[in-house]
């Protein structure tokens, strides 16, 4: 009996061993990361005191900070998102619940609130990564689809303060202290800060060395200034222009997606005023988003008009762009008088290289958020990383598979994603399950890129 | 690709076109005297209204920085700030600019040294009556 109970004991202290091996003590956060740190739990937790929506309401880290037809159906019928549904005083003219559940639509009224029932507009939330490199622009900072969405300086620090307003309000009345309270000084400083530090950190540099014919093409078509001409307004696959005389930071262009027909949220017979971009009375011009977190982020533009990557790189090739002020401009331009003109196999090869930077883009995040756990002093953060991680990683499958590309690669993120699942799973083996994972995914974008 | 002709096209059409501030004014309008993120205390004026002027639509303002001279254009926009008293905030007109009153501006691209000028925005703060 006693020999059992001393092989439990020496069983006991082996297994904490182990167990305490794993444990690193992590260095204490530096300001900045505190500050990103109460900035994550003011985009997640706080309501100010509203009806209840957070920042992460619309930008939900699990769903690559952007909210889609499919993610919004699995949500419960509770969720703030749909308080228009069951908040009496924010029944009429708030939202529109028949277009936010089909198509993900938001109603905004960036032209002003003194006739709700006529003057709004209806956008997609765009994503909330790599703002650190699409914010900044020559002409001051670039806020929402229009550039112009925040109140105050216009700067992304402000962004919440009109946020709150237009989206966390418990009446139409909108009332500062009653219907909700503003962000303070120090709150605006740390969501900034959480913000800017998601995603990307610094454009690439493209060419890259891709490995995959269909996506190697597509990356020269992209770049291509007489063919794709992509690269003019997104340079490096990002959200700057530059058209030979210097960086044009993040700028506004009309490029026509308000002439699209048949765009489907008007379909549905539902009043859908044309949006008239930035300013008030708008301009027409909408800015330039990044195309490194595209494929995996859609639908696609202001409006949610078109669903897939493909469809999004086709719209330059029809009539809505082409007879665009942008569109005209580059017909203007171009020796041929040709704006874009690209074939189906060309569209589909630029759609191919979008897919597969946004995956290594996915592998690069996925790598980080699994280093990350490694280093996590609290479990709550560890197992934030690895869920995060998990999502990444099924984009990255979801993304490849879609364009039918580099099942080599799909292969090895799929022994990625179940190592890093076993890893959150697990008490004892995290540490080597996240080293299999990290191994994997290293695999997977050697098959992408050199 | 003729890059000279394309800047004059498009950049000329847009980009150009939306230069300057790029601020959300229709919220704005919700937010009370002294609390706009990134301008109020930095980049406006808050004081009160010395004197008005008609004719000229212009507004002498005593803030505690010194004097300023708001000129009312067609651009713009009056609203008043009734958050103090619990209700919502109101579109206003020239002549809800009474003496007396405290009011912020927020100065059309404002220059160093200038005391005056267009004004961007105008909130008058409305008050309970004594």
């Amino acid at each position: 009996m006693y020999k059992r109970a001393a092989m439990i004991g020496v069983l006991v202290i082996s297994l904490a061993g182990i167990g305490l091996s794993g444990c690193k003590m992590a260095p204490p956060p530096d300001r900045q990361s505190q500050l990103i740190a109460k900035g994550r739990d003011l985009f997640f937790n706080e309501t100010f005191a509203g009806n209840g929506r957070t920042c992460g309401t619309c930008h939900p880290a699990e769903n690559n900070f952007t909210i889609d037809a499919a993610f919004i159906a699995t949500l419960p019928k509770d969720n703030p998102l749909f308080v228009a549904e069951f908040n009496p005083a924010l029944k009429e003219n708030f939202e529109n619940p028949a277009l936010m559940r089909e198509f993900g639509l938001i109603q905004e009224n960036l032209d002003g609130f003194d006739d709700l029932k006529n003057k709004f507009v209806m956008r997609g939330v765009p994503h909330v990564l790599a703002l650190r490199t699409s914010v900044q622009s020559p002409a001051g900072p670039r806020t929402g689809w229009s550039g112009d969405g925040a109140p105050g300086d216009g700067s992304l620090r402000s962004f919440a303060t009109g946020a709150v307003i237009q989206h966390f309000t418990k009446t139409l009345n909108r009332v500062p202290g009653v219907d909700f309270r503003l962000p303070t000084d120090e709150e605006l400083d740390a969501m900034e800060a959480f913000q800017l530090s998601l995603g990307r950190q610094q454009d690439l540099v493209l060419p890259l060395r891709l490995k995959g014919t269909v996506p190697k093409r597509g990356q020269a078509i992209f770049l291509d200034n007489k063919l794709g001409k992509c690269n003019l307004c997104h340079v490096n696959a990002g959200a700057t222009a530059n058209f030979g005389g210097g960086s044009l930071g993040n700028a506004n262009f009309n490029t026509g997606v308000e002439d699209l027909p048949d765009q489907p949220a008007r379909l549905t017979g539902k009043a859908v005023p044309r949006d008239d971009g930035f300013r008030s009375p708008g301009d027409r011009t909408f800015n330039v988003p990044p195309l490194v977190e595209a494929a995996d982020s859609g639908p696609f533009f202001h409006n949610n008009a078109i669903e897939t990557i493909e469809g999004a790189v086709a719209f330059y090739d029809g009539d809505s762009f082409n007879n665009s002020p942008a569109g005209a401009a580059l017909k203007k331009a171009d020796p041929r008088g040709v704006g874009i003109e690209l074939d189906g196999t060309q569209i589909v090869a630029i759609a191919g290289f979008l897919r597969v930077i946004n995956t290594l883009e996915n592998i690069r995040q996925s790598i980080e958020l699994l280093e990350a756990s490694r280093a996590a002093a609290a479990s709550e953060e560890k197992r934030r990383n690895l869920d995060r991680a998990i999502r990444e990683t099924q984009d990255s499958i979801r993304v490849l598979e879609g364009g039918g590309l580099h099942p080599d690669a799909v292969a090895h993120l799929q022994e990625a994603r179940r190592q890093t699942e076993k890893a959150a799973r697990s008490v004892f083996f995290s540490r080597k399950h996240t080293g299999e994972a990290i191994r994997e995914q290293k695999a997977a974008r050697a098959f992408l890129a050199e | 690709m003729n890059v000279r002709t394309f800047l004059v096209g498009v950049v000329g059409m847009s980009a150009l076109v939306a230069a300057g501030a790029s601020a959300q004014e229709m919220t704005e309008r919700f937010i009370p005297i002294g609390q706009s993120p990134g301008l109020s205390g930095k980049h406006t004026v808050i004081g009160k209204i010395q004197a008005v002027n008609a004719r000229d639509q212009t507004v002498a303002i005593v803030a505690p920085a010194g004097a300023w001279n708001a000129k009312v254009t067609d651009r713009t926009k009056i609203w008043l700030d009734r958050s103090s008293l619990r209700q919502p905030n109101l579109k206003g007109t020239f002549a809800d600019l009474r003496p007396g009153a405290t009011v912020e501006v927020k100065p059309e691209g404002r220059q160093a040294g200038a005391s005056g000028g267009p004004a961007e925005w105008i909130k008058v703060q409305v008050s309970a009556s004594p």
